[in-house]
């Protein structure tokens, strides 16, 4: 090679190694520069086929690609349902009991080489039945079923029950039915309830129930689950679960943007695309990103439009001031930011068999239960030591420190943004007071301490973050005598032992799968007991009864009276500690419009928008 | 050496077969319990034996540990429990992005390095070998982490001379690998200059050299045509010993990197008690490792004629 020849070799490697860190603008067909929404994912996905997913990763994805009968108001707090695939909201017979549906007629399935031609075809009722009976298969669907619909449509327990006898190999959906979900025309059908059930529509915006279309499911068998195929805001074009995937505008969505928001959404500019047809943006493009450092590296840059931001960050990035939170003079201006509270409870669940903390006992034979009893007796002794720790609990200085204060202070299992929590009920959890915590524990019959057996607390984790929790517990019940044994584990060896109930403690939490507060206070009902959610085996009847009470009443006054006698009857009991309610708190890019954050919408790529020029500006 | 060759594999089926077991126990003993991960938390009892039914883990452990045997035989170690994708394509693409990040700083480093040691060896004593011994053992003794944050941050973020992170598929993934591939260059670069100098320092003081001298050859003829030769055991061994674990990848790397390599698939498919993936990746290195031994010895006959193999 002569020397020119050399010269433009460096020339051009220097230039090829310098064009690709620059982004390169890209544009569409028209000309128009293409809006590309550039974001990450932390965990690959484990299965994009609706009904068989119930990881975060999964769910984000699959509200991108899939639809659901309803969704949620993307702008009105408190959260509230939407018409998505119908035309309007369900009608509701007199009786309470029959919902009546009308589909959306232009609504198309994303081509796919399952249809005839490749070409996606028409949404109908049919797709609607049929993604029911997926939902309600025993062989389909592990997850969702129990916590979303058990017991709410009529014949779909009976259509479980049915699938489950008969495995997946003999279940034909042709022959089996749900009763209670009946199609009255292409675009029409009903969903009859067991009895009025105010949330029953809550489900129907879940993920879970997306609708698919049974040739797809046919098509890809045992693959489908990353052969998505949707009627959603975007379509699939490069899959690559622990690479980059990216999604694509679907031209033929059907919905717009809201033209409606809460007091102050126009002020913020919320409102600007108002009406108009979504999704805004005509790409998304998701790399997996599992460490912080490149995120904010990335973030910082501009190449990245929105991260949340960890707690080793958001102490270098951001102050709290009072209740708000503020970025550092140096970012003000640089970054927008939000924060809201995540519709998330954390707490410690006691093991009511456990012998030290809990109140099972069964009376002696012959020696019917009193006051004077020995369960009586060990009841109430139990019962002190849990008061004692909820006393001795100083949850403030544990957001504060464990937290950075991004955290609320829970005073009732729900979430505060939920209808029913404390914010409706005036509901108060224990306050930290010492003194009150040794009153308690020598009441209980172990003054300072002494005679009590250490308590293992069990962590679902060896990470950092879980051994620092352990440590900050371990030091705030040293305070008043009690010995805590924090044990960290693998995820499988945690849950082997809170699903069989082979416990003292468990760190514990709950993330809603529908906005209710019934979500969460199904967490303490009595059937719920191991396997299930109330895995620390509370019992008690008075609490059942309010719970199902509850849960047939529509939000409001009455339901709100109910739910703070079960907030006082645990308050009494202390089957756990309530901890925090944790907030988010995100940065994105001056560019990015319409970016409100909102818990039951995790991934809001539809309704985000890009100011191009200004992100054209910004890229560094 | 056809019956050297013969014996060698033979005496690979009872290593093999000790690491299968060693791979099972340890799975069965202290691994996630897959079940457990997949249906997560509040499943009920049916559900965890229908699905321990499902992949087999309701039989016994021999029988268990039979199946395993019959899959090392077949190569064919079905579908992830977690994702249900063919482990054969999650191999191949995974692999495919460990050795595009591992292979050339590989190649590479050992050429630069067996150059630099030998230069090093060649300039013992003098004021360049000892700030070369100094400046690798400091580099040694920092974390491998501290070079991925720190360069990561200088280079690609400050600098912006390379992306931060990311991949493509094909040409397009060069740009993204250049940033780990000099990482992982520097880093080698310490404790293997370090063996090499060492390597070749010992060879300098053998009689064949002081002969050679007593000849009149050159320090050069020597270096390269003598020293380098017999100190080429060594090396051997430490390289191509190394090959099977190219393709496991560099797990920080590739997490810091955003690389969809088998590092990554690896620490994934532990946290999440993902057995089929475990076994096959096991399985995979601890083959490739005895082929490679193998591979190693019939070298050294090549390299050194004294070798006898028999």
């Amino acid at each position: 090679m002569n020397t020119t020849g050399k010269r433009l070799l460096i020339v051009g490697l220097a230039l090829a190694l310098w064009g690709c860190t620059k982004p390169i603008t890209e544009y569409n067909e028209d000309g128009s520069i293409k809006k590309i929404f550039h974001h990450f994912r932390t965990a690959a996905h484990k299965s994009l086929d609706p009904q068989k997913q119930f990881d975060s990763a999964s769910a984000e994805l699959i509200t991108a690609v899939y639809d659901t009968l309803l969704g949620y108001h993307y702008l009105k707090r408190p959260y509230q349902l939407t018409p998505n695939l119908v035309t309007q909201m369900p009608e509701l017979s007199e009786d309470g009991l029959t919902y009546r549906f009308d589909l959306r007629q232009d609504v198309y399935f994303q081509d796919d080489p399952c249809f005839p031609n490749g070409k996606g075809r028409q949404l109908q009722v049919d797709d609607v039945i049929y993604t029911f009976k997926r939902f309600a298969d025993y062989n389909v669907n592990s997850f969702s079923y129990g916590t979303l619909m058990q017991g709410y449509i009529q014949g779909m327990d009976e259509f479980r029950t049915q699938t489950q006898k008969l495995g997946a190999e003999k279940t034909d959906y042709a022959k089996l039915h749900i009763s209670g979900v009946k199609k009255t025309g292409p675009f029409q059908f009903e969903m009859t309830l067991t009895q009025p059930i105010p949330m029953a529509l809550l489900p129907l915006a879940a993920s879970q129930m997306a609708i698919v279309p049974r040739e797809a499911v046919a098509h890809y068998g045992i693959d489908f689950k990353h052969h998505p195929v949707g009627s959603g805001p975007f379509r699939i074009s490069q899959y690559s679960r622990r690479g980059e995937m990216r999604l694509k505008k679907n031209p033929n969505y059907h919905r717009t943007y809201p033209v409606e928001g809460e007091p102050g959404d126009l002020e913020a500019g919320f409102l600007k695309d108002a009406g108009k047809k979504m999704p805004l943006i005509d790409e998304v493009r998701l790399p997996l990103i599992e460490e912080s450092q490149p995120r904010m590296l990335k973030f910082r840059r501009g190449r990245l439009d929105w991260v949340g931001v960890d707690k080793e960050n958001f102490t270098k990035m951001a102050i709290k001031e009072g209740d708000s939170f503020r970025l550092i003079p140096e970012l003000e201006g640089r970054f927008q930011h939000y924060y809201a509270p995540y519709l998330f409870s954390g707490y410690w669940l006691f093991n009511m068999k456990d012998p030290v903390l809990g109140n099972a006992c069964q009376p002696e034979e012959g020696n019917p239960e009193d006051a004077n009893s020995a369960c009586a007796k060990r009841r109430a002794r139990n019962k002190a030591v849990r008061q004692a720790m909820a006393y001795a609990l100083d949850t403030d200085t544990y957001i504060d420190k464990m937290r950075n204060g991004r955290g609320l202070k829970l005073n009732t299992i729900v979430p505060i943004p939920i209808a029913g929590s404390e914010k409706d009920t005036g509901s108060k959890w224990y306050s930290y007071n010492l003194k009150r915590a040794k009153e308690k524990l020598a009441e209980a019959g172990y003054p300072g301490g002494k005679g009590l057996p250490p308590i293992k607390v069990e962590y679902a984790g060896t990470s950092t973050g879980s051994q620092q929790d352990g440590e900050f517990f371990r030091r705030a019940f040293a305070a008043i005598g009690v010995e805590l044994q924090p044990q960290y584990q693998t995820f499988s060896a945690y849950l082997q032992k809170t699903d069989s109930g082979n416990f003292q403690v468990s760190s514990s939490a709950w993330s809603a799968d529908y906005p209710d507060a019934e979500n969460f206070y199904q967490l303490l009902y009595g059937p719920n007991g191991p396997p299930g959610p109330n895995h620390g085996a509370y019992l008690n009847e008075q609490y059942d009864a309010l719970y199902l009470k509850s849960k047939y009443m529509p939000n409001g006054p009455d339901r709100y009276a109910v739910f703070r006698e079960m907030a006082a009857i645990l308050k009494e009991e202390v089957p756990f500690l309530l901890q925090v309610s944790p907030i988010s708190f995100g940065l994105y890019q001056n560019w990015l419009g319409n970016m409100k954050r909102h818990m039951m919408i995790d991934a809001p790529y539809a309704y985000i928008n890009i100011d191009s020029a200004l992100k054209q500006k910004g890229v560094k | 050496m056809f019956a050297y060759i013969i014996r060698r594999v033979l005496y690979m089926i009872p290593t093999i077969f000790a690491v299968a077991l060693l791979v099972f126990l340890l799975f069965h003993e202290v691994g996630e319990d897959p079940v457990r991960v997949a249906l997560g938390p509040h499943a009920s009892p049916e559900k965890i034996a229908a699905l321990e039914a499902k992949w087999g883990l309701d039989q016994p452990l021999t029988v268990q540990f039979g199946g395993f045997l019959r899959e090392i035989v077949t190569m064919d170690f079905g579908r992830s429990y977690v994702t249900d994708e063919k482990l054969s394509g999650l191999f191949k693409e995974g692999a495919w992005v460990s050795l595009s990040l591992t292979a050339p700083p590989f190649i590479l480093g050992l050429l630069l390095n067996v150059a630099l040691s030998l230069l090093i060896a060649f300039y013992r004593g003098s004021w360049f070998d000892k700030l070369s011994t100094a400046l690798f053992i400091i580099s040694m003794s920092i974390s491998y982490l501290v070079y991925i944050i720190g360069f990561q941050y200088l280079f690609a973020f400050q600098l912006d001379w390379f992306p931060i992170n990311g991949y493509s598929w094909g040409v397009a993934s060069v740009p993204y690998l250049m940033l780990p591939i000099l990482i992982m260059l520097f880093v080698r670069a310490g404790p293997e200059i370090r063996l090499y100098r060492t390597v070749f320092l010992d060879e300098t003081s053998e009689d064949y050299v002081r002969t050679a001298r007593a000849k009149g050859l050159s320090e050069n003829k020597i270096l390269f045509k003598h020293i380098l030769k017999n100190a080429m055991i060594p090396i051997l061994t430490n390289t191509v010993t190394a090959i099977p674990f190219l393709v496991l990848g560099a797990f920080l790397m590739e997490r810091f990197f955003s690389l969809p390599g088998v590092g990554d698939l690896m620490i994934t498919a532990i946290n999440t008690g993902d057995f089929p993936v475990l076994k096959g990746l096991c399985m995979f290195i601890a083959i490739g490792y005895s082929v490679f031994m193998l591979l190693t010895d019939i070298l050294y006959a090549y390299v050194d004629p004294r070798v006898k193999l028999g």
